[in-house]
């Protein structure tokens, strides 16, 4: 004899014990789960319990009253850069731009070369990335980079003679010969970075594997000026580093290295220009 | 089969097509950060390299397995023909056209930024395009997946679904669900940004959506091999299911807890609130509910199968199992890589353990394991069980298939324990060399030699695949027996109406994910604060 089929209920019935027993488990690990996570694992850290209950609840929910502490002589020292790099200034300027910037770029020609190509120690601009030209110029006018002769010309220029600067000198021809590629004849530094001393390959960012936005290209520069911001972002002289990222890859660097890589780039210079 | 053997066949060509491809490339990896070759010269070489193994195997691969697989279980266990044959095709060709489009793409070196999408790093708009168009074409599958559902209960009204399309449109839920957090992020942040719209992109905010995907996507690349776990072990070796029950509980478990835990692959994001991160670990735990319950009833199966042979006292059936079979072998392998990368997942999940070794090389060991070990192996065995139905080519070579078994688990377990040990160590993961020279980590360089020939076994074993599917083609048709699915214990048991649709558990997956998700994203999105000027990748 076959036993007759109990009663079945609906599927959303209370009177079904599938639904009964699925949804108040659920509801109760939800709620047990929340209580631990906001109340009692919260009680036992210091910082979170401080200012109450709903503070502590608050802070685990990652959203606390106050971001950082009121009293500010635990902050940190003053930010590195003002600048934010944004894609827009990466693109080419506008021919009156250009223009302007090429009549502005008059008061640059004694140290940075007629043609952005400098025979002194000064760096090249020539064909430099135009994001790079405003950052310096940015920086050098709020006092973020020091040099004695670049804040004074920066500070009297405005937002836009900075972006038509950097338009011309981005206009410029290149002075590089060959851009730096990865092939094997790269000293290891260049090449691959050394990885146990958080050492990043130079061609991940200033051009062979990757040109990171604000990163500037840095072949044919004179070797002097490349040893001295090595130098300078080694013992922090130099900071406008936004992420701190060249005062971390120079720091261990010893003064042997500095000098290799200085070569190196240096040495990637146009037919015309010396080493 | 009645009429989507074609379609079948496409999909899992396809997909074992560019499973081949993105094999080599993978053992190409491990053998230039090995120390048996040169530096890599070129980093972004390597970086390129893994985002197309990585798209492929986590995208490619287990979506077509899914939907061809899918479509056959529509029409062997609802028995009649597939509804939508042109739809179906038309979802096919998306994803091929996806497919082909991000390939070039990554190939150009326009979209090195790793398969996982967090921004800030950006690629070219069209490797986002052809991910888009594979999830379109597998949405359409999931459509079909309920037409066929809604049509076969009309006509049958009352009747209890088959364990195999119960399970299969379980996955089709769980995976349009889990594809909207993704697909979110790809269209509303990554895309403006990636088209130039837009200079800057809400990062944690992206990161959010992407682990509301990241960790429901596993469930979902994992649903076929539980679905020929239930259906089509027991059968291929001779024993009977224990539980069908049991089978409905663990998907509908699954559809219930995959969704709200992905912010376990956010420990370390200063972005999400310790408490959701705890809820979140929490919640995890639970997920392996189903998989034990999986384990235990598979176990039980199989002894069953033991006993009807002959086997006797508490071991004696373990003797007497078909261990020439090679979907035995195949089922031991895969428990016992789920076992481990089960194990090693828990670890991952607990939010104080994971400290130890998030983003090393311990997280890669994890997922190979138990994804590309234990769930892809039954993939090659759903290919097996179909090939004869699909190709009319009779019984496969028994003695390639176990080969190619073995190969594939011995691969595997060398492959992913010494990466395990080494994230123990500290190794990280996704760096393109290690200086092996450097006394601090000359010790682990035998690691990742170990690793690089445990990498060739799988090779091989992915040439023996595709040989032996390949191969089927060619030999004079059969005709082939009828497919059948596994029969149960206990049969005539009465299926409760809460284990017989979906309602329930979509509702509370989905009112799960609004508790788990709905605070954090809103948070995230409100605040102005945590937008960052986007970094594309190979745009100069």
């Amino acid at each position: 004899m076959v036993k007759p089929a109990p009663r079945e209920h609906g599927m959303y019935a209370w009177a079904n014990p599938w639904f009964r027993w699925s949804v108040v488990p659920l509801a109760v690990l939800t709620i047990v789960s929340m209580l631990v996570g906001f109340v009692w694992l919260p009680s036992v850290h210091g910082d979170f319990s401080a200012q109450g209950l709903w503070e502590s609840i608050c802070r685990a929910a990652g959203v606390p009253g106050t971001w950082t502490p009121a009293d500010t002589s635990t902050r940190g020292a003053p930010p590195s850069t003002d600048v934010v790099l944004e894609r827009r200034m990466a693109l080419s300027g506008a021919n009156d731009a250009v223009g302007r910037g090429a009549t502005l770029a008059l008061n640059c020609t004694m140290c940075h070369g007629a043609q952005g190509m400098s025979s002194s120690n000064a760096p090249n601009l020539a064909g430099q990335y135009p994001e790079v030209v405003i950052k310096q110029l940015l920086d050098y006018k709020s006092g973020r980079r020091s040099h004695t002769l670049m804040q004074s010309l920066a500070r009297n220029l405005s937002h836009r003679d900075i972006e038509d600067l950097a338009a011309y000198f981005a206009y410029l021809p290149k002075a590089r010969t060959a851009p730096t590629t990865y092939d094997e004849t790269l000293p290891a530094l260049v090449r691959v970075g050394d990885p146990l001393r958080n050492i990043a390959p130079c061609i991940s960012c200033h051009g062979g594997v990757d040109q990171k936005l604000g990163a500037p290209w840095i072949e044919g520069m004179p070797k002097d000026y490349l040893v001295e911001q090595l130098g300078a972002f080694k013992t922090g002289t130099r900071r406008n580093d936004s992420q701190a990222q060249m005062r971390n890859m120079a720091r261990p660097m010893t003064p042997k290295e500095i000098d290799e890589v200085a070569a190196f780039y240096a040495r990637k210079a146009s037919a015309g220009q010396g080493p | 089969m009645f009429h989507a053997s074609k379609l079948v066949l496409a999909h899992f060509w396809v997909a074992f097509v560019a499973f081949l491809g993105a094999i080599l490339l993978g053992e190409w990896q491990m053998f230039v950060r090995s120390p048996l070759a040169q530096w890599v010269n070129n980093p972004e070489h390597y970086y390129r390299s893994v985002t197309a193994h990585g798209t492929v195997m986590a995208y490619v691969l287990p979506t077509l397995v899914a939907m061809g697989f899918g479509y056959a279980l529509t029409e062997l266990s609802l028995r009649r023909p597939l509804i939508g044959l042109r739809w179906a095709w038309g979802g096919f060709w998306l994803v091929v056209l996806g497919t082909a489009i991000a390939a070039v793409t990554m190939a150009l070196g326009k979209a090195s930024v790793l398969y996982t999408f967090y921004p800030p790093m950006i690629a070219s708009p069209f490797y986002y395009i052809g991910i888009v168009l594979v999830v379109v074409g597998s949405w359409i599958w999931v459509g079909l997946m309920t037409v066929n559902l809604r049509a076969w209960r009309k006509a049958n009204p009352g009747a209890t679904v088959p364990l195999a399309m119960f399970g299969n449109v379980a996955g089709a839920y769980l995976w349009a669900w889990t594809s909207v957090g993704a697909a979110t992020e790809v269209l509303v942040l990554i895309l403006p940004a990636s088209l130039g719209l837009t200079d800057t992109i809400n990062a944690g905010l992206a990161r959010v959506f992407f682990s509301w995907t990241l960790h429901a996507i596993v469930y979902f690349w994992l649903m076929p091999a539980y679905i020929a776990f239930y259906t089509l072990v027991p059968r291929a070796i001779g024993g009977r299911l224990y539980s069908d029950t049991m089978g409905r509980v663990a998907f509908v478990l699954f559809l219930v807890f995959s969704m709200p835990i992905g912010i376990h692959h956010l420990f370390a994001d200063p972005q999400v609130g310790a408490g959701f991160k705890f809820v979140h670990a929490a919640m995890t735990a639970m997920v392996s509910v189903p998989t034990l319950l999986t384990v235990f009833t598979i176990v039980a199966s199989v002894e069953i199968a033991g006993r009807l042979r002959g086997g006797k006292g508490v071991f004696g059936w373990i003797k007497t199992l078909p261990w020439g079979n090679p979907m035995m072998l195949a089922v031991t392998f895969s428990f016992v890589m789920l076992g481990f990368g089960g194990a090693g997942g828990i670890i991952n999940m607990s939010y104080q353990l994971n400290e130890t070794i998030h983003n090393t090389q311990w997280v890669t060991g994890h997922f190979h394991l138990i994804f590309a070990g234990a769930i892809v192996l039954m993939y090659f065995m759903v290919a097996y069980e179909l090939w004869p139905q699909l190709t009319s080519c009779g019984p496969l070579p028994p003695g390639l298939m176990k080969a190619q078994i073995w190969l594939w688990f011995i691969g595997m377990m060398v492959l992913s324990m010494p990466w395990h040990l080494v994230g123990l160590l500290g190794m990280p993961r996704r760096m393109a060399y290690y200086d092996y020279s450097h006394p601090a980590i000359a010790p682990q360089a035998w690691t990742v030699i170990a690793s690089t020939l445990g990498g060739l076994l799988l090779v091989i074993s992915a040439f023996i695949l595709v040989y032996i599917l390949a191969a089927a083609h060619r030999r004079p048709k059969t005709v082939p027996a009828p497919f059948s699915f596994s029969a149960m214990a206990h049969a005539g048991g009465r299926t409760p109406v809460a284990l017989n649709g979906f309602g329930l558990w979509v509702a509370m997956m989905i009112g799960l994910t609004v508790v788990n998700y709905g605070f954090p994203i809103a948070q995230l999105a409100m605040l102005k604060e945590a937008s960052v000027p986007v970094i594309p990748i190979g745009s100069r």
